[in-house]
């Protein structure tokens, strides 16, 4: 939990399932990415971030955005080898996403293959964000 | 909550009366035991929703070995035909044509012996493993639009000879026909051009094993398989090209269902009419990534035979031969009951019977070979395809044992390192880059292979014909 931010991994027979929670959007999408460090830096969680990189997605509803910018990081970490730490600058439009990542040149271990649409959803519940997503492993 | 009926000795169905929105009814094969493993998670309730797509004849299918999925579950088969029938990326999964290759080795686990552990551990070194995209062919334009057109044909010298033999002894040759490397995205393409030769991780393994016992002579004969032989099994598919495949045609194809006025139970279920552009385009770009998937098996079986060679000597590598290669995660056109209908296969195996057209000619009175792998500790299975198949499940049987445990439970069992020692103790020499993916794949997270073969034996699917125990384990 980091400035009231949680993700939580549910039970999944086949896939990794995760609940993402937070007092902002913003910050559901910054779960996100905490969420997908710990899959990638399994074995090197307390390396120091070393290089950063610019990301931009869009997409025409947050569900969509939020499987966008996962799937960015994803594709990075798999075709450049960049291990993201952590989202700087974060901001959200209506149907876009910038952020600076930083992160950290590594050979992650684990990769996600994909994210998938499968229940799929991002909304207000009373006062929190709340998101849900299912990654193919 | 469902309905669910026993209606037959090892079939179950949920009726259309179950939900307002299910078009055909849903069927499981599986026996009482498996069916209450199978309860236990969400696989019926994904196997109702993909009863719904539209142009689903018949039912929509599901093999003993059917768990939790995104969409469709994993070991489920759906059949869709026209007018409206629909093609489905998620239907196919994210790993295109993931499929099992089978490779027989001239030689005995006797006479194996002491160089078994030598052997492995050549394989390991070999052949690229893990996630990333070290170790693989690196190709680009005009190359890797040659093997999303052509496949194994296309590999490059560096790659090893592609011989006749492999390719008649591949599902489809190894060419999906109307392949059209121009349907497949340019970050399709980036995430292929360095991973072509490399295994994967997760669930993909390749594993040496010992024919432990012949269970049907004839067919093990035609196979050239006999007790004793040490055989190779790869398990991988089209890594990062064909996930990319999926994800880019599920956007569009989730982008355009209005457009088609097509209303889903669940979003990744996401798909287009076969006849409308983004549905001819998918089949294309998949076709592309099946092709790039045997070409994958293909390089990675001559990395064994390279292996084979330092450890056994060249004669031993070159006598190495290939006994099939079947694709699990696929869409085909293919005529059943007199009509053309789009088999989606996700996590299920295409089986012939004896006398189809579509298998080897040195098959044809046996059937098809369809490769079942257990998990690490457990056996493997050689089946051969039956009429049964033909009239029940659209010629598909299973494709594994089945998860029954999410990898948090498996890690939860059994930690990486206890469960290499486990395997290590049972006489199974184990390589694998990360404790905690070989934790995630321990045996426990898995249902009983010999229970999913029996079932599919029994429903007069498939007939086993070996049973392949592990003797070693090379994991990414």
């Amino acid at each position: 939990m980091d400035g009231g931010r949680v993700h939580r991994w549910v039970e999944h027979t086949g896939e990794l399932e995760l609940e993402l929670s937070a007092p902002t959007e913003e910050g559901v999408f910054a779960d996100a990415l905490d969420a997908l460090r710990e899959l990638l830096d399994e074995d090197d969680e307390d390396a120091p971030a070393t290089e950063s990189q610019r990301v931009s997605v869009s997409a025409p509803e947050r569900p969509l955005l939020l499987a966008e910018w996962l799937g960015e990081l994803v594709f990075r970490a798999e075709i450049d080898g960049f291990v993201p730490r952590v989202a700087t600058d974060l901001t959200l439009a209506p149907d876009r996403l910038e952020a600076t990542v930083e992160g950290r040149p590594g050979r992650p271990v684990h990769l996600v293959k994909a994210v998938t649409y499968h229940e799929l959803r991002f909304g207000r519940d009373r006062d929190r964000w709340r998101a849900h997503v299912v990654l193919d492993v | 909550m469902y309905e669910l009926h026993r209606i037959g000795p090892v079939l179950w169905e949920i009726p259309t009366s179950a939900r307002a929105d299910m078009r055909v009814p849903a069927r499981v094969f599986a026996d009482g035991a498996l069916i209450e493993a199978i309860r236990a998670d969400r696989s019926l309730e994904q196997l109702q929703n993909v009863a719904t797509l539209p142009g689903i004849v018949e039912a929509a299918l599901a093999m003993p070995d059917i768990h939790q999925g995104y969409g469709f579950p994993v070991g489920g088969i759906a059949a869709t035909t026209g007018p409206d029938g629909v093609v489905s990326p998620g239907g196919v999964g994210y790993d295109i044509n993931c499929g099992v290759r089978l490779l027989a080795a001239p030689f005995s686990a006797a006479e194996l012996d002491d160089r078994r552990e030598r052997l492995v551990h050549q394989i390991s070194r070999d052949v690229p493993v893990g996630t990333g995209r070290e170790g693989g062919l690196w190709l680009r334009g005009a190359a890797l639009d040659a093997i999303l057109r052509e496949g194994p044909r296309a590999l490059p010298a560096q790659a090893g000879d592609v011989s006749d033999h492999d390719l008649e002894h591949t599902e489809s040759g190894g060419r999906l026909e109307g392949a059209l490397p121009e349907a497949v995205s340019a970050r399709a393409r980036e995430r292929g051009s360095r991973q072509l030769g490399t295994l994967g991780s997760g669930n993909h393994f390749l594993e040496v094993q010992e024919v432990e016992r012949v269970l049907e002579p004839e067919a093990a004969a035609a196979y050239g398989l006999r007790p004793g032989q040490v055989t190779f099994l790869i398990h991988s598919g089209s890594r990062g090209l064909g996930h990319q495949v999926c994800t880019d045609y599920v956007k569009r194809m989730d982008a355009g269902l209005a457009r088609h006025g097509i209303r889903l139970a669940d979003r990744q279920l996401s798909c287009a009419p076969l006849s409308s552009p983004e549905g001819r385009a998918y089949l294309a770009a998949m076709a592309s990534a099946a092709n790039f998937a045997w070409a994958n098996r293909q390089a990675i079986a001559n990395q064994i035979r390279r292996a084979i060679g330092r450890v056994m000597g060249p004669r031993a590598a070159a006598q190495t031969r290939q006994v099939y290669d079947v694709a699990h995660n696929v869409a085909k056109l293919e005529d059943h009951a007199g009509r053309r209908v789009c088999v989606h296969r996700k996590g299920a195996t295409r089986a012939f019977p004896p006398g189809s057209d579509d298998i080897p000619a040195d098959y044809a009175d046996v059937g098809q070979p369809v490769f079942i792998p257990g998990s690490m500790a457990t056996a493997s299975f050689v089946l051969a395809g039956r009429q049964g198949a033909m009239e029940r499940s659209f010629a598909t049987v299973c494709h594994g044992a089945g998860r029954r445990l999410s990898r948090t439970a498996a890690r939860k069992g059994m930690d990486g390192g206890q469960l290499r020692r486990e395997l290590e103790r049972a006489g199974i020499v184990v390589r694998c880059a990360s404790a905690r993916g070989l934790a995630e794949e321990a045996p426990v997270a898995y249902k009983d292979v010999d229970r999913v073969v029996a079932v599919v034996a029994r429903a007069g699917l498939a007939a086993p014909v070996a049973r392949l125990r592990p003797l070693g384990v090379v994991k990414g």
